[in-house]
């Protein structure tokens, strides 16, 4: 449990440095996570992929399947990873401000 | 000794229908939690009581193996409670303490249950080498209760639990979204096949319930896929329940009272949909516990519980499969391979599948664990767990080059790749059993004109 400083508010995290409230989430807080999730430069790819798990979210409630994640951005597994050094349950969920999921993965 | 996992905050613990003991009260509320357990766990007494420390266990042991850790040596690791036991509930330990090998329980020896039964993967390895067959697991599940009865529990545990009250499984899918994830994976089916093949959500009167994992719906999309093309093929009448889209169980691994609840959900979505066979998914100790303990939970219930591994090895000479040109090994689950009763039924439906066929060393019931099981899958535990991997990455390295690595778990399936890579091993692919079942079916394709 934690906070960060994101323009001048005072923002909550979890354990796993996610946040804590999903509202929280504006395009300043994705370029302090990018840093710990090893993303080096934010591209377009990556918000491509931000922004499709975020609609995803608001629908759903809940990250997409990997598979369907890849077939809707037309990104394959290796170039999310390329994206995404720590994972698409990790880092891309994190840098779009969806909880970290739980279970198996 | 501060414990290296994260656990839950208090409002976490009580959102979750837990309340925190105060440290004052610890040792009280301990040992009222041990002498229930005394009474209502036959096993775990003649765990505490009969160890001769003869040491057989240590080199079998993956955990101790791997980290080196005097405590984690499955004898050392029981030692931890076997000691408060002697100390509370012995004469001897009661009239001499220390000198009988008793210890006082205090804040120290709680530190070290939270450290050390969190290191153990439960995998009964050494129960099967220990010459009066004690099963360190059964410890290790008694300490995580009373732990859990103190309000002290892994966060990684607690979001668990939390997710499955709101929706009945581990990762939080609603019915909207199973319903969006099996429309995908028809899609996915469709295309590769032609055919249209379902996945039916909560279809009243099935004649079987098909319990799949969570994390089916999404990373291991081909295991799911794997099953419904079978059951497609044999056309028999079946359903995935909405409100247990889970064979995981995973109060076995924190909390037996929340283990219970899960297995009455079982229990009730079986009796709501009508299946007089339960068809249980690949996750290692969902299998123990629902094959275990659901009478147990439920008293006896009017269906039948099996693994998809037994179902599909009594139908694979009903299935149009062709053998696939890979080197395929088998890494055996431990909650299958010790008392589970799942050995040989895999290494059947895999020989059906492909060319080769190789066993790693030791196998079956001697095999060892990944190092994620128990739910050992936190990311602050990455370190330990891939010092409990240890193990199996030098099984896999001993066999060369393979082309996929079969494992029927969840929990294996997301322990084991990120294991592969810290060791190195790398350049073959990593599943499940029914995700080969589903890529060596054969479709004759209807020709395009």
């Amino acid at each position: 449990m934690s906070f960060i400083a994101v323009e001048g508010k005072q923002v909550e995290l979890d354990e796993d440095g996610f946040l804590v409230e999903p509202s929280d989430w504006n395009e300043a807080i994705v370029s302090i996570f990018a840093k710990s999730e090893d993303v080096e430069e934010l591209t377009e790819e990556h918000w491509k992929v931000i922004n499709y798990l975020r609609e995803y979210f608001k629908k759903f409630g809940m990250a997409p399947m990997v598979r369907k994640m890849c077939k809707d951005t037309g990104l394959t597994l290796k170039q999310i990873y390329e994206l995404f050094p720590t994972g698409p349950a990790k880092g891309a969920c994190k840098l779009a401000g969806l909880p970290k999921p739980t279970g198996c993965v | 000794m501060k414990p290296p996992l994260n656990l839950a905050k208090e409002s976490d613990v009580n959102a979750i229908g837990f309340t925190v003991t105060r440290p004052e009260d610890h040792k009280q509320r301990t040992l009222e939690k041990m002498a229930e357990l005394r009474d209502s766990m036959r096993s775990l007494m003649v765990m505490l009581e009969t160890c001769t420390k003869c040491g057989n266990c240590a080199q079998q042991c993956h955990s101790y193996l791997g980290t080196g850790d005097y405590n984690n040596f499955p004898a050392a690791r029981a030692e931890l409670m076997r000691r408060v036991y002697k100390r509370y509930f012995t004469t001897a330990g009661k009239m001499f303490g220390r000198f009988n090998g008793a210890e006082e329980f205090d804040e120290e020896t709680l530190s070290k249950w939270v450290t050390y039964f969190y290191q153990c993967n439960e995998c009964r390895r050494c129960a099967r080498y220990c010459p009066f067959g004690i099963d360190t697991a059964e410890v290790t599940i008694a300490a995580r209760h009373i732990l859990s009865e103190l309000g002290i529990m892994p966060k990684f545990m607690q979001s668990i639990a939390s997710a499955m009250i709101k929706s009945g499984n581990n990762m939080g899918i609603s019915k909207l979204a199973c319903l969006d994830c099996v429309e995908f994976m028809e899609e996915e089916m469709q295309e590769e096949t032609g055919l249209d093949i379902k996945i039916p959500v909560d279809k009243p009167n099935s004649d079987i319930l098909y319990v799949p994992s969570s994390a089916d719906f999404f990373t291991n999309v081909d295991t799911m896929i794997g099953v419904a093309k079978m059951f497609h093929h044999l056309g028999v009448n079946w359903t995935i329940p909405s409100s247990v889209l889970e064979a995981a169980n995973f109060g076995l691994l924190f909390n037996l009272d929340v283990m219970r609840e899960q297995n009455q959900r079982l229990n009730a979505a079986a009796l709501e949909l009508g299946a007089s066979l339960v068809v249980q998914g690949e996750c290692g100790h969902g299998w123990r516990a629902a094959k275990m303990y659901t009478e147990g939970a439920s008293g006896p219930v009017p269906f039948k519980i099996m693994h998809v591994l037994e179902y599909c090895d009594e139908h694979l000479h009903e299935l149009p499969l062709r053998k696939l040109p890979m080197k395929v090994t088998l890494h055996d689950p431990c909650n299958y391979s010790r008392g589970g009763g799942i050995i040989e039924q895999p290494r059947r439906i895999i020989r059906a599948c492909v060319e080769e066929f190789v066993e790693m060393t030791p196998t079956g019931a001697d095999n060892f664990c990944c190092g994620g099981g128990s739910g050992l899958l936190m990311d602050e535990m990455l370190e330990i767990r891939m010092q409990l991997g240890k193990k199996k990455a030098e099984q896999i390295k001993a066999l060369g080059q393979i082309d996929y690595l079969a494992i029927p778990c969840s929990i294996c399936k997301a322990q084991i790749p990120t294991v592969m890579k810290h060791y190195g091993l790398e350049g073959f692919e990593k599943g499940g059993v029914m995700d080969l079942v589903g890529k060596a079916m054969i479709y004759d394709k209807p020709e395009e004109e």
